[in-house]
């Protein structure tokens, strides 16, 4: 009997070694957070609105040249899916640029960060916090921005979401209700933002100066001329946002981080976008400029051979963004940083402003620092009229060439209201209500509370 | 006279009838009497009556002494005393032990072993007699591994057991095997078995993280050498599987070492060496062909271009070459083993004792696998009442991969047949054609970059037993399963078109195991009529995975590979870590009357740190019972009929096997922005996520003929799995892209049988084993708002659908190819307002007769699931002669040959498969290959097509092994007991339509099977060896 306690005794106390209380089952993640508790340090919110700018290097990284050019008349595919449906005006809710996910990561992200950098600072009140939660509204208004000039009525979503107990299934709202939260977020950003942030970080930051650029982006959509005017004096101002030279046009894209830019999306090796599958893929990318485009380059104007390959008849390389003489035939995306807005586009933009106001000197003087930079004649309200037609028809056609193939050209047709009268003769496009893109069918699967633009029903 | 009691027994000993032999013989002291006799004796078989030549016959002294029998079955035996034992043991017989009495002669019957009914077999925590199991067991023996040269556990089993489909990822040795137990059950949770070995439940994911661009990863089950393997057993149903629980639904593969036995040291020393080549190889256009056939796509081009220089310019010694890459990248593998073991024993301690080496190229140019394995068993008894014991094994692998699949121009497979042939495998200057026109080069690939996986691995179990009061067992284990992992990767600057650009990578993983446990065994006799078991236990096991890891760019020289080399150390770097726990309690209880009415019911919860706080633990019972109606007297006296058994079984077990944190939510840190360090939500929370349930119902019947020379057996299952774990997608607007929810339901049912037959007795024998598997796999219910069209998109190829299976091929029909514009009499169009298609174009299946050929008319174009598979083996012997020829099947599966549509379209400058040959030229041309056209703008060949699924259904002659034993005469003059020499061949011969490389292939290891992108090649392999014993 004692030999029967003795061994019972040794089982039970092996037994206890494996007994276990069920705290043992609570494991905190140990390389990430578990999304309850993220934000608790200053470091967490900095790297949670770096992680908002990931999210933005992926937003544009396939679709940026499909949003901005693909339905405009600058450019002409032979490639199938997106580019073809695009440039044939043949959308449908199935091609990729439909989809709009990498937004609302963007929104998503901006928006954790929103609510729960103030926790992470506590009580603190610093200049850090300040500029983080300014660039965190400038980029939810940045993706806004975008969502309304592609989508129109789109919902829009300022809470982050923590669980199912959340409405998953919202609505749209209007473009005037989505456009004054961009208004509101932007202003936000120009308070709180830096005017500048010392290093290579500068131009791939929301500034101020970003902001007020963005805003005047913005003013011009709505058509506020005094309002952006305004703006885009407070960027012009500043001495760091200065047009550079014609040697140096090209090396705004290729070096990036000129000082002309105000904000690109910055890319790198691993972080890489696909600027050379559009545009200079050997023979084989998406995009060549159109012969209409080729055809309205003024004689003597230096950014020709900067543009593309011009040694071909049939030019298949966009130069533009790699430099002159560029030529590569692997399909290896690209590490070059998408210039979002820059000096030029903000001039012109303020020339259009003032030409709608009928100040016509002020508009004329924007115009020609980018002629003369470009070495052509500058221009008086008489021989813009006979060789444009009119003076915003003119600083439409320097918005074409300077910025062509920047992501602008769509954007500013549907803004004059030329898109119809300007694409109909190319792909027929009739009706103001094709101007947006349909919503991707995944989505409205997803969503039953979604109704699918009308065009498109 | 007065006698003290030994000296009355000893007195006794020599007088009273051999009746009272034995009970005297266990109480005289050893030694006692030493008197020796010569013994004359013949073995023979139990049912055949006939004579067993070679026959080892082993006396229990100090010497060991060791005989075998000669052609009549006889043996003599010169120095025998009465009281030791003799043991008899015979390849395919089971042994048995005889001790010496006062006769001088004995007639000794063995019986075959699958006669062996009474044979144990392995089951979750304790062993089971064969006759009183009551769930779906099958069992795969070391007699049956031996007659193989596979390295590794998971391929054995391919076609050797019955519900058990085994397909491979990849012929590279060492690469990974898909193994499916009674078919898929889920959708996302991963669908390979619980491994255990030893009572330890291992790692059998592939941890690697670099894995170059091959889909696959590698198989860490390789890392157990098979032959140190005694017996592999695949426990089915939920009657055996539920004692592991939120584990078990996927079946459980219980691997048993071989241990030590007490007896004189048994030394084995298996050394053999191979060849393999590749088992076929796939005809590609030579260099003037390949020329004509792209000159062909320029034409009816949307916007005409000039050919590309490579073409036309055949002077350029860039361009002027005609390569047979398949010949420059393959060819005649050499491999060698050497297997070594030592096992023996006394009645306090036995051990096992065995080493491996393996050395094995692949039929890839420089890939090779190097794997050491080292393992040590050791039992000890240190009371009459406690034994201790150990098993420890360490294995240390070598794997030189090849990027082998993978997408774009990084794998080496795709590019090897796609290259064009005119593209020179040298520059001018002699240097290596690294990089050309996007096209790397695969032999440059293969030979210079790295690709290199270094592991090693402890498995380890310690147990102490304690027989604490007669019928009551105490069991505790400490297990341990630690890989630790290196891996160098590294794509130098030769094969890159930046200049002067390569990039190298290294990681470092480690994954640990660590698991106690402890149980309480009980078993009682009652009256010899009810027989009760039980088992008692609880178990804690915990995980943890960890992984460090650079990555870097411009190296200075591709000659320094190390990091320290490299000038940009890329920003992504990592260094990651989770870690799992899961605690357990669980029991058993078996009943069963005069061994005629069996019943058994187990149960286990296990509580996972994974799920959600609010459904932590789970609860997986099951019940079975067995009635063994042989044993009714009416059957019984049933000449012909040897045994029979019914069973049935239903239980429900779990599968646990999603991300560590999932249920928590995630912020992921390593969303960088340029070198800005970056973390973003990207896992929503869901507190409520747990397991994924399968109830499982099985119908068995086994039955015996003619003294169980024939032996049939079969199952009938049904499996229903709920709660599957699925990431359910989210509006975008949510900024996740899921939600991983309980949601969805699967079924699988399906039938097995097996038989096994002794053919032919005597003196030439011939037996056979055959198994049939049918499983019908069905998603019976999917999320609604996850469907477009009716069903779930799952990758590019396959959809899921409600009262489908899993690997259901969806697209475009191809009817052939139009011969003539006019052909087209529908006018049927590319799209709304699209081009008409005209001749030479592909004739697509209009589904919905609107005329236009878009999404719309997708459907289902081929299904991945065999309608049955398995294996049939064949042994003869004779004298000194044994053969096995193994087959193994799979009938009524479709493969998409992804590679074939690789090549055979036209993308920019690839090489064409000679299917291309017979292509549409010109109007009027009767062709089943369309035109060649570049860009074409009707996506002719980019469509997922039933053009590219192909029957894959095949007959394997997968294994022949002829063994010749050398007579025990003959061999013990050379100072061996045993010599056997052995010739084995491995997958001889396919018989299939598939044209592709192999028809056993799975790209995926995921849901996305029966999917060719071009895997590692098999290969066919020839080894000889030579098995010496001492």
């Amino acid at each position: 009997m004692k030999k029967l306690f003795k061994y019972t005794f040794l089982s039970i106390l092996f037994l206890s070694v494996t007994s276990c209380s069920n705290s043992l089952l609570d494991k905190e993640p140990i390389s990430n957070f578990s999304g309850e508790g993220y934000y608790k340090k200053p470091s967490d919110a900095q790297a949670g609105v770096n992680g908002i700018y990931n999210g933005l290097q992926a937003l544009f990284r396939q679709n940026y040249a499909y949003w901005g050019e693909g339905r405009a008349d600058n450019v002409v595919t032979r490639h199938a899916a997106d580019p073809a449906a695009l440039q044939q005006n043949t959308l449908t809710p199935i091609i990729n640029s439909a989809r709009w996910d990498n937004f609302y990561t963007v929104i998503s992200r901006a928006n954790y960060a929103i609510k729960y950098i103030p926790q992470a600072f506590g009580a603190e009140d610093s200049e850090l916090k300040k500029q983080l939660l300014g660039q965190a509204h400038a980029l939810r208004a940045l993706a806004y921005f975008y969502l309304v000039r592609i989508w129109g009525e789109v919902p829009l979503v300022i809470e982050p979401y923590e669980g199912l107990g959340q409405e998953l299934f919202v609505q749209k709202n209007t473009e005037a209700e989505v456009l004054a939260k961009v208004e509101e977020d932007l202003m936000l950003a120009t308070e709180n933002c830096a005017a500048n942030y010392s290093g290579a970080g500068n131009r791939v930051l929301i500034t101020k100066g970003a902001a007020y650029a963005f805003l005047t982006q913005l003013y011009m959509w709505q058509k506020k001329y005094a309002r952006a005017i305004e703006m885009s004096e407070k960027v012009l101002e500043d001495p760091q946002y200065t047009l550079v030279s014609i040697e140096d046009w090209n090396n705004i894209f290729v070096k990036g981080s000129s000082a002309e830019s105000i904000f690109e999306v910055g890319y790198n090796e691993v972080q890489t976008n696909n600027l050379r599958i559009w545009y200079a893929m050997g023979s084989d990318s998406d995009y060549v400029p159109s012969t209409s485009f080729i055809a309205s380059i003024e004689p003597g104007d230096l950014r020709k051979p900067r543009i593309y390959d011009v040694s071909q008849v049939q030019p298949r390389k966009i130069w533009k963004f790699f430099g002159q003489g560029f030529n590569d035939e692997s399909p290896e995306p690209s590490s070059g940083n998408i210039v979002l807005t820059r000096v030029a586009d903000i001039v012109l933009l303020k020339a259009e402003a003032h030409a709608h106001l009928n100040q016509t000197v002020e508009a004329l003087d924007l115009l020609n620092s980018i002629r003369i930079r470009a070495g052509l004649s500058a221009l008086d309200q008489n021989n813009a009229s006979i060789q444009f037609g009119s003076l915003l028809t003119g600083i439409l056609h320097e918005r074409s060439i300077e910025l062509c193939f920047e992501g602008h050209r769509w954007f500013d047709l549907v803004r004059t209201g030329t898109a119809i009268s300007i694409m109909k003769p190319i792909n027929g496009l009739s009706d103001n209500r094709n101007l947006l893109w349909p919503i991707h069918e995944g989505e409205l699967l997803k969503n039953p509370n979604l109704k699918q633009n009308e065009f498109y029903r | 006279m007065k006698f003290n009691a030994t000296q009355c027994k000893l007195w006794l000993s020599y007088y009273v009838p051999s009746l009272f032999f034995l009970h005297v013989l266990l109480i005289i002291p050893a030694g006692a009497i030493a008197q020796q006799k010569t013994i004359i004796g013949k073995v023979i078989d139990a049912v055949a009556k006939t004579p067993l030549l070679g026959v080892t016959v082993k006396l229990e002294d100090k010497n060991g002494t060791t005989i075998t029998t000669d052609k009549q079955g006889g043996f003599i035996l010169e120095n025998g005393t009465i009281g030791q034992s003799l043991t008899f043991s015979f390849v395919g017989y089971s042994s048995q032990t005889i001790k010496i009495d006062s006769r001088t002669s004995y007639t000794i019957a063995l019986v075959a072993v699958s006669n062996m009914i009474e044979e144990t077999v392995v089951v979750g925590y304790g062993r089971q007699k064969k006759r009183n199991l009551t769930g779906a067991i099958v069992s795969v023996g070391a007699a049956e591994i031996e007659k193989t040269t596979l390295q590794d556990p998971i391929s054995i089993l391919q076609g050797r057991a019955a519900g058990v489909q085994v397909s491979s990822n990849s012929g590279a040795p060492g690469g990974e095997m898909s193994i499916r137990v009674r078919g898929s059950s889920s959708l996302n949770s991963g669908n390979n078995p619980l491994f255990v070995v030893d009572g330890i439940p291992l790692e059998s994911n592939s941890i690697s993280s670099l894995n170059g661009t091959e889909n696959s990863g590698l198989n860490p089950m390789a890392d157990i050498n098979p032959s140190d393997i005694a017996s592999i057993e695949i426990l089915k149903d939920a009657a055996s599987t539920a004692i592991y629980g939120s584990r078990a639904a996927n079946g459980v593969v219980m691997i048993t070492t071989k241990r030590g036995a007490a007896g004189k040291p048994e030394v084995i020393l298996n050394a053999n060496a191979g060849v393999s080549s590749l088992t076929r190889k796939l005809s590609v256009l030579n260099a003037r062909q390949y020329r004509e056939a792209v000159l062909d796509s320029y034409r009816g081009m949307t916007i005409p271009e000039d050919p590309f220089y490579t073409i036309i310019d055949s002077l350029n010694p860039m361009n002027n070459g005609d390569v047979d890459w398949q010949d420059e990248l393959m060819r005649t593998a050499k491999q060698y083993k050497l297997d070594l073991s030592v096992r023996g024993g006394n009645e306090g301690t036995k051990y096992a004792w065995s080493s491996s080496y393996l050395d094995q190229d692949g039929v890839i140019l420089n890939s090779n696998y190097k794997r050491f394995t080292s393992r040590l068993n050791v039992d000890f008894t240190i009371s009459d009442r406690v034994r201790i014991g150990q098993s420890i094994s360490y294995t240390n692998a070598v794997n030189n991969r090849t990027n082998a699949a993978g997408s774009g121009n990084l794998s080496i497979i795709r590019s090897l047949l796609i290259r064009p042939p005119n593209m020179s495998m040298y520059l001018p200057d002699g240097s290596l054609n690294g990089y050309m026109i996007g096209q790397r080069n695969p032999v440059g690939m293969a030979l210079f970059s790295t690709n290199l996986n270094k592991s090693n691995r402890i498995i380890g179990s310690q147990y102490l037993e304690i027989d604490i009061y007669k019928d009551l067992k105490f069991r505790n284990n400490v297990n341990l399963d630690y890989i630790s992992m290196k891996e160098d990767e590294f794509m130098p600057s030769i094969l890159d078109y930046r200049e002067g650009y390569n990039s190298g990578a290294v990681r470092s993983s480690g994954n640990l195991t660590w698991g106690n446990e402890s149980y309480f065994t009980y078993t009682k006799n009652v009256a010899d009529k009810h027989h009760i078991g039980a088992v008692l236990g609880m178990s804690f096991q915990k995980w943890r995975y960890d992984r460090t890891g650079l990555n870097g760019e411009y190296f200075p020289s591709d000659d320094i590979r190390t990091l320290n080399g490299a000038s940009v150390i890329s920003n992504q770097g990592v260094n990651v870590a989770s870690e799992h726990a899961m605690l357990s309690y669980f029991g058993r209880v078996t009943y069963d009357y005069e061994g005629k009415y069996l019943l058994e019911f187990n149960l286990r919860t296990d509580g996972s740190s994974r799920f959600g706080r609010e459904r932590r633990f789970g609860f997986f019972p099951s019940a079975s019972a067995g009635w063994r109606f042989v044993e009714e007297e009416s059957i019984k006296n049933l000449g012909w009929l040897s045994d029979g058994k019914l069973r049935f079984s239903l239980g429900s077990t779990g599968n646990e096997a999603i991300g560590d944190y999932t249920s928590r939510g995630e912020f992921t840190l390593g969303t960088n922005y340029l070198d800005f360090s970056g973390a973003a939500p990207t896992v929503m929370p869901n507190p409520s996520l747990t397991w994924e349930n399968t109830h499982q119902y099985n119908l068995g019947l086994e039955l015996g003929f003619f003294n169980n020379r024939i032996l049939f057996s079969t199952d009938a299952y049904l499996k229903k799995t709920k709660d599957l774990l699925y990431n359910v997608p989210t509006p975008g607007t949510s900024g996740f892209e899921f939600i991983t929810q309980n949601i969805g339901s699967i079924e699988n049912r399906g039938l097995e049988f097996s038989l096994q037959t002794r053919n032919l007795e005597g003196a030439f024998r011939w037996n056979t084993n055959v198994n049939i598997s049918l499983n019908r796999n069905k998603v019976t219910s999917l999320p609604k708002n996850l469907l477009t069209n009716g069903h779930i998109q799952n990758g590019n190829f396959h959809i899921l659908k409600e009262g489908l299976p899993i690997g259901v091929f969806y697209g475009w029909s191809f009817l052939g190819v139009y011969a003539r514009d006019e052909d087209n009499t529908n006018k049927l169009t590319n799209g709304a307002n699209g081009a008409v298609f005209v001749g030479g174009d592909p004739i697509w299946k209009d589904v919905n007769n609107d005329k236009i050929i878009d999404q719309n008319d997708r459907e289902i174009i081929g299904y991945a699931e065999p309608k049955y598979f398995g294996g049939i083996s064949n042994d003869f012997s004779y004298k000194n002669f044994h053969l096995n020829v193994f087959f193994q099947y799979a009938v009524g599966n479709q493969i998409y040959n992804e590679l074939n549509h690789q090549r055979n379209s036209i993308v920019r400058y690839n090489n064409l498969s000679t299917d291309a040959l017979n292509r549409w030229r010109e109007q009027g041309d009767q062709t089943d290959f369309p035109r060649l056209i570049r860009d074409d703008p009707k996506q002719s060949d980019s469509r997922v097509q039933s053009r590219w699924v192909e029957d894959g259904s095949y007959l394997k002659l997968k294994n022949v092994n002829l063994r010749y034993s050398f007579d025990s005469a003959w061999s013990k003059r050379i100072g061996l007991r045993k010599l056997d020499a052995f010739v084995t061949a491995t997958n001889l011969v396919t018989w299939t339509k598939y044209t592709g490389f192999d028809p056993d292939v799975n790209s995926y290891s995921g849901l996305r099977v029966g999917l060719d992108e071009g895997s590692y090649p098999q290969s066919r392999t020839f080894t000889f060896g030579l098995i010496f014993g001492l």
